[in-house]
């Protein structure tokens, strides 16, 4: 049987994607979660470093719904089948954003355009040697990125907390000589591991660094966030992105 | 006996209160043991409330352990989502229901079904036209799954026995109950020939609130849900607009454009209207390939 093309298969996700709020009041400029009344980043961001020349969230995760759970099911889901559906379709996901947006994600970061692409590796070696599938979707099965593919970064295994930002978290492979690295990655919560990875390939001497993450996991629970959702409405459009450019 | 208390664990901790069915699912996945879960659970109260006692483990899943016996005797089985027995398909969407009871047996071959909605009052060509979906979705290899309720539920299943294939029940009651009451009959078939499931306390009695819930798990337990016929107000509209809020695609027998929210409804991602069955099953097999790379 023949392929499936990225459009088709990218299609029913935009039944439960959203797309992220754009930069303004109540927005954090990093991430583009809710920021909270009268601050210009969230708690996060403000007390952590931004070595990233761009953070370019696909769509919003929000607790409990669909795109959370798939973004959880494609590492960890309970059966291999689960796992490589739903990989499959995230793949399909970050292809069709790509080769729309790629551009748009260069442009805000001042290049015009990425030799490199690599994943945001798991905290440490066991996590990171078991848990293949994201390296699979960007070296694989993505065709905007699979060409570019390299795994730069692996855990260092020093840190002892893994839940904060941490410059030794990740180290590169190898050294760089100025190429721009299109980082990629499933899930954005705090943020702290993207920052790490960011860092270890700045360290490496990366021009600029980009991070396209699949899902900006947010919680209706949490302050100011019902109210930043209530004011987007669907359907997902996938001509758009949070830094798009005509 | 670390199953049985499992289950009693998981019964506890929906009776506890104070956590959203979903997050239930959700804490038990994460914890990996349902008594695990528990415990933080009871761990989280003390510490809201500062001078309650933690309750003792034993004296709580106990009685609870008997309960679930008594079930089990009465024909009843509970699977929880740690259990391997739980439906792949509705593992992976939002709201699957951490807890299921199972009159007669689930199969792993479930994961190939397909789920046939429509109108509780159909016309004759729409009883004619589940009837005939289920017959040969049932010889093509799939599992029918369908909601026991009168009209197009009861051509369903009826169509998928009569090809000898196997038919799942996902009832909006209590596994005790029967709605409509003429349907008790074909529900006790079902439950002795394949399986039918409910996410529902056993005398739970039909609400209006139990049917979506219902649709639901239907959507999540099946590759696809089709819909035979159907005005706006039905039930089925529900399960379509909820299957596509879980990925999955939603298949329309063509005869449905004659309704307007159905036109509407082809437009969205996702949604494909069939010329019939073999249509459809070819579509099916197409949406879940995986194993073939996927092209620009």
């Amino acid at each position: 049987m023949a392929g499936r093309s990225y459009i088709e298969v990218s299609a029913p996700y935009a039944n439960f994607m959203l797309n992220p709020a754009k930069p303004e009041r109540g927005v954090c400029r990093v991430c583009h979660s809710s920021a909270g009344e009268g601050y210009a980043d969230c708690a996060k961001c403000s007390f952590q470093p931004n070595h990233l020349d761009a953070v370019v969230p696909v769509t919003y995760s929000i607790g409990g719904e669909q795109m959370h759970r798939a973004l959880r099911n494609y590492k960890d889901g309970a059966t291999p089948r689960i796992r490589q559906q739903i990989a499959y379709d995230l793949a399909a996901v970050l292809w069709r954003f790509l080769v729309s947006h790629e551009r748009c994600v260069a442009s805000t970061a001042g290049v015009s355009g990425f030799q490199i692409v690599t994943t945001v590796p798991s905290g440490s070696t066991a996590r990171d040697d078991g848990r293949v599938n994201l390296r699979r979707i960007a070296g694989e099965v993505c065709g905007a990125t699979r060409d570019r593919f390299e795994r730069l970064l692996v855990p260092t295994d020093t840190g002892t907390d893994t839940r904060d930002y941490d410059p030794n978290r990740y180290r590169a492979v190898r050294q760089l000589s100025g190429e721009n690295v299109l980082l990629i990655d499933d899930t954005w919560t705090t943020g702290h591991s993207a920052q790490s990875a960011a860092y270890a390939l700045k360290q490496a001497r990366a021009g600029a660094v980009a991070l396209v993450v699949i899902g900006r996991h947010v919680n209706r629970e949490w302050d100011d966030t019902d109210q930043l959702l209530k004011k987007l409405s669907g359907p997902f459009d996938w001509d758009d992105c949070v830094v798009h450019v005509e | 006996m670390i199953e049985l208390r499992e289950k009693a664990a998981l019964v506890s901790m929906l009776r506890h209160g104070g956590v959203r069915w979903g997050d239930v699912a959700d804490r038990v996945e994460d914890a990996g043991s349902a008594v695990m879960a528990l415990q933080s659970l009871h761990e989280q109260a003390e510490l809201t409330l500062l001078n309650q006692e933690p309750p003792d483990l034993e004296a709580v899943l106990g009685p609870v352990v008997g309960e679930i016996a008594a079930w089990r005797q009465e024909g009843m089985q509970l699977i929880t989502v740690l259990d391997p027995a739980y439906p792949e398909n509705l593992l992976t969407v939002h709201d699957r229901p951490p807890l299921l009871f199972v009159r007669g047996r689930l199969d792993p071959g479930d994961a190939r079904s397909v789920a046939i909605v429509g109108t509780r009052s159909a016309s004759p060509r729409g009883l004619r036209q589940a009837g005939d979906a289920a017959r040969r979705f049932a010889e093509a290899g799939f599992v029918v799954a369908s909601g026991l309720a009168a009209g197009v539920d009861t051509a369903a299943h009826r169509g998928a026995l009569a090809a000898g294939g196997r038919t799942i029940g996902v009832i909006g009651t209590g596994l005790r109950r029967s709605y409509p009451k003429q349907n008790a009959d074909l529900q006790r078939e079902l439950g002795e020939r394949s399986a039918v499931i409910s996410q529902f306390w056993p005398d739970q009695p039909p609400g209006r609130h139990t049917f979506p819930m219902r649709n639901a798990i239907m959507s999540g337990l099946a590759l696809a849900t089709l819909v035979v016929e159907a005005s706006h107000t039905s039930g089925a509209r529900m399960q379509a607009r909820i299957a596509l809020e879980h990925g999955r695609p939603v298949l329309f027998l063509r005869s449905m454009l004659e309704h307007e929210w159905a036109r509407g409804y082809a437009e969205r991602p996702g949604v494909h209207v069939v010329d019939d069955v073999d249509d459809a099953v070819d579509r099916l097999e197409r949406l879940y390939t995986f194993d073939v790379a996927m092209t620009a």
